[in-house]
């Protein structure tokens, strides 16, 4: 099962299943972030409910213990850090908006700029328009987009706390899932079927597993990058980045905004600063899209670096955000199903030895009803 | 919730798997442990358990009822061996990647507790004490068997 090689056909029904479950989520994209995030702390918790459960721990206080321990230690993080929060949310308002100016000036710099070496540019008046396109959208952003926020933080709120007790239930009654799914499988796919349901297990762990090896190796380039070309906390920087790579491309995008203006701000005068960090950070990207995001996450899944790439166009076709972050865990799993779902129905004795069970069955439960 | 606090004790499913020969060098607790990563799966009398040459990803612990051991001759699958209550089979499939030496069918209706491979191993890998307990009476029924086989006189060779 382990040199397992699946037809065209195959391989056409787990990519197109991919697309679909991705057009499904869509649908309730709600409920499938704290699911992702629940997922994510099973993964991280599993662990520690393991150890408890080797110590003769039932499952069902191991899970409460292990769920209610993360629950009380980000209690207690929340509290020790509020009033610092609450204190210092001025000079963050106020920290915002310098690295905010920083990056305005940055850009109507580089307008001006352009309007020196371009005469076209300089009829066209950009650094004007620039100017006052920015001015409108600054001047107005806190109106038009605070409160839109607010709200979209507000709604997404209830479905984000519902990550917890979904890790809580994992963790509790994972294993009777399993069972309970297994149990209703016909004993000649028996064998088959739990070692899918392992490889689908297996295929999530190693995804989540990737995913923070990723972040590991994108913070240290992106921090080592930006530190040679002198920008002030370039690992914070690095990691905010590596974090919000976690949407493919989108993310990507975001970082290099973050980046950009920290080191127009950290270097006003110098916009050279602020190219080399755009170069560093196009570079980091290159390198994490085509290089580390294949033989990390691609290769955690067993998957070929171009499919990966592939996917991950599709999924953002499909889906948008979401799509981007979830195609390669989703076609991970439907890989795994597909390619033994594809060998147990296509294997003949398998089949045959079904249909002579159900028959034994059917003697069996007929076996005093025969009509003389 | 929190019966980790009372004094252990066997239930009737626990007491059954503490008769298992591959189980009987378990404490309560440990039992406690095997028996949920067990799978328990019921067998109609002439059930193919597994073929000959099939992959083998579990051990099978007969909890109630016979098996017969056949292995095929000429076209012909031939009765080699029967296992009762107690015994266990499949062996291999944990120790390494081999296909089933021989086909099991259950002569009457069965009941077997399951032990997937991956789970043996992870149980290997995060408790080194059931798990050499487990491998020492594995190691003790293989080498029943080889001596048995050295003396002439086959039980069954290891599935």
């Amino acid at each position: 099962m382990n040199d397992r090689h699946s037809g065209p056909i195959v391989w056409i029904c787990i990519i197109g299943g991919t697309c679909l479950l991705l057009f499904l989520l869509r649908q309730v994209l709600w409920l499938v972030i704290p699911f992702l995030l629940g997922v994510i702390l099973y993964y991280l918790l599993m662990p520690i409910m393991v150890r408890l459960l080797l110590a003769g721990i039932s499952r069902n206080l191991a899970a409460m213990i292990v769920a209610g321990g993360f629950l009380l230690v980000l209690g207690l993080a929340g509290l020790f850090s509020a009033p610092w929060i609450l204190s210092h949310v001025g000079s963050w308002q106020d920290l915002i908006g310098h690295y905010l100016d920083g990056g305005t000036s940055f850009v109507l710099n580089t307008a001006l700029m352009l309007e020196q070496k371009f005469s076209v540019l300089h009829k066209a008046h950009l650094s004007e328009v620039v100017n006052m396109r920015m001015a409108g959208y600054t001047e107005n952003f806190a109106q038009q987009h605070i409160a839109e926020v607010l709200v979209s933080i507000a709604s997404w709120l209830p479905s984000l706390a519902l990550a917890p007790f979904l890790a809580f239930f994992f963790l509790r009654d994972g294993r009777r899932f399993k069972k309970f799914l297994s149990h209703a499988v016909p004993n000649a796919f028996f064998e088959r079927t739990l070692y899918l349901l392992h490889e689908v297990d297996q295929t999530a762990r190693r995804y989540f597993q990737g995913l923070l090896k990723l972040t590991v190796i994108d913070t240290l380039l992106l921090g080592g990058g930006l530190w040679i070309i002198g920008l002030s906390s370039p690992l914070v920087l690095g990691l905010i980045a590596a974090v919000l790579a976690w949407v493919p491309f989108i993310g990507s995008v975001l970082g290099c905004v973050v980046v950009v203006l920290v080191a127009s701000t950290d270097a006003p005068n110098d916009p050279l600063v602020a190219y080399s960090a755009i170069g560093v950070f196009v570079l980091a990207r290159l390198l994490d899209d085509f290089i580390f995001m294949p033989l990390t996450l691609g290769r955690s899944l067993h998957m070929h670096p171009l499919i990966t790439v592939l996917m991950i166009f599709i999924g953002g076709a499909i889906a948008g955000v979401a799509g981007l972050m979830l195609v390669l865990p989703l076609l991970g799993i439907a890989m795994a199903i597909g390619e033994t779902l594809g060998h147990v129905i296509t294997d003949p004795r398998l089949r045959a030895r079904h249909r002579q069970a159900k028959a034994l069955l059917a003697m069996q439960a007929s076996a005093d009803l025969i009509v003389k | 919730m929190f019966g980790f606090l009372k004094p252990n004790y066997l239930s009737a499913r626990l007491q059954r798997l503490k008769t298992q020969q591959l189980f009987s060098t378990l404490t309560p607790r440990e039992l406690t442990i095997v028996d949920g990563l067990l799978h328990t799966r019921q067998f109609l009398a002439g059930e193919i358990v597994f073929d000959e040459g099939e992959e083998g990803q579990a051990l099978y612990i007969l909890l109630s009822g016979t098996v017969s051991i056949g292995r095929t001759r000429d076209s012909v699958v031939e009765v080699v061996a029967e296992l009762t209550s107690g015994s266990f089979f499949g062996d291999l499939a944990l120790l390494d990647n081999t296909p089933r030496s021989a086909q099991v069918r259950a002569k009457e209706a069965c009941e077997m507790a399951v032990f997937f491979r991956a789970d043996f191993i992870a149980l290997m890998e995060t408790d080194a004490t059931i798990g050499y307990k487990i491998s020492l009476q594995l190691a003790r029924n293989l080498a029943q068997r080889f001596r048995a086989l050295a003396l002439g006189r086959p039980r069954i060779e290891p599935l």
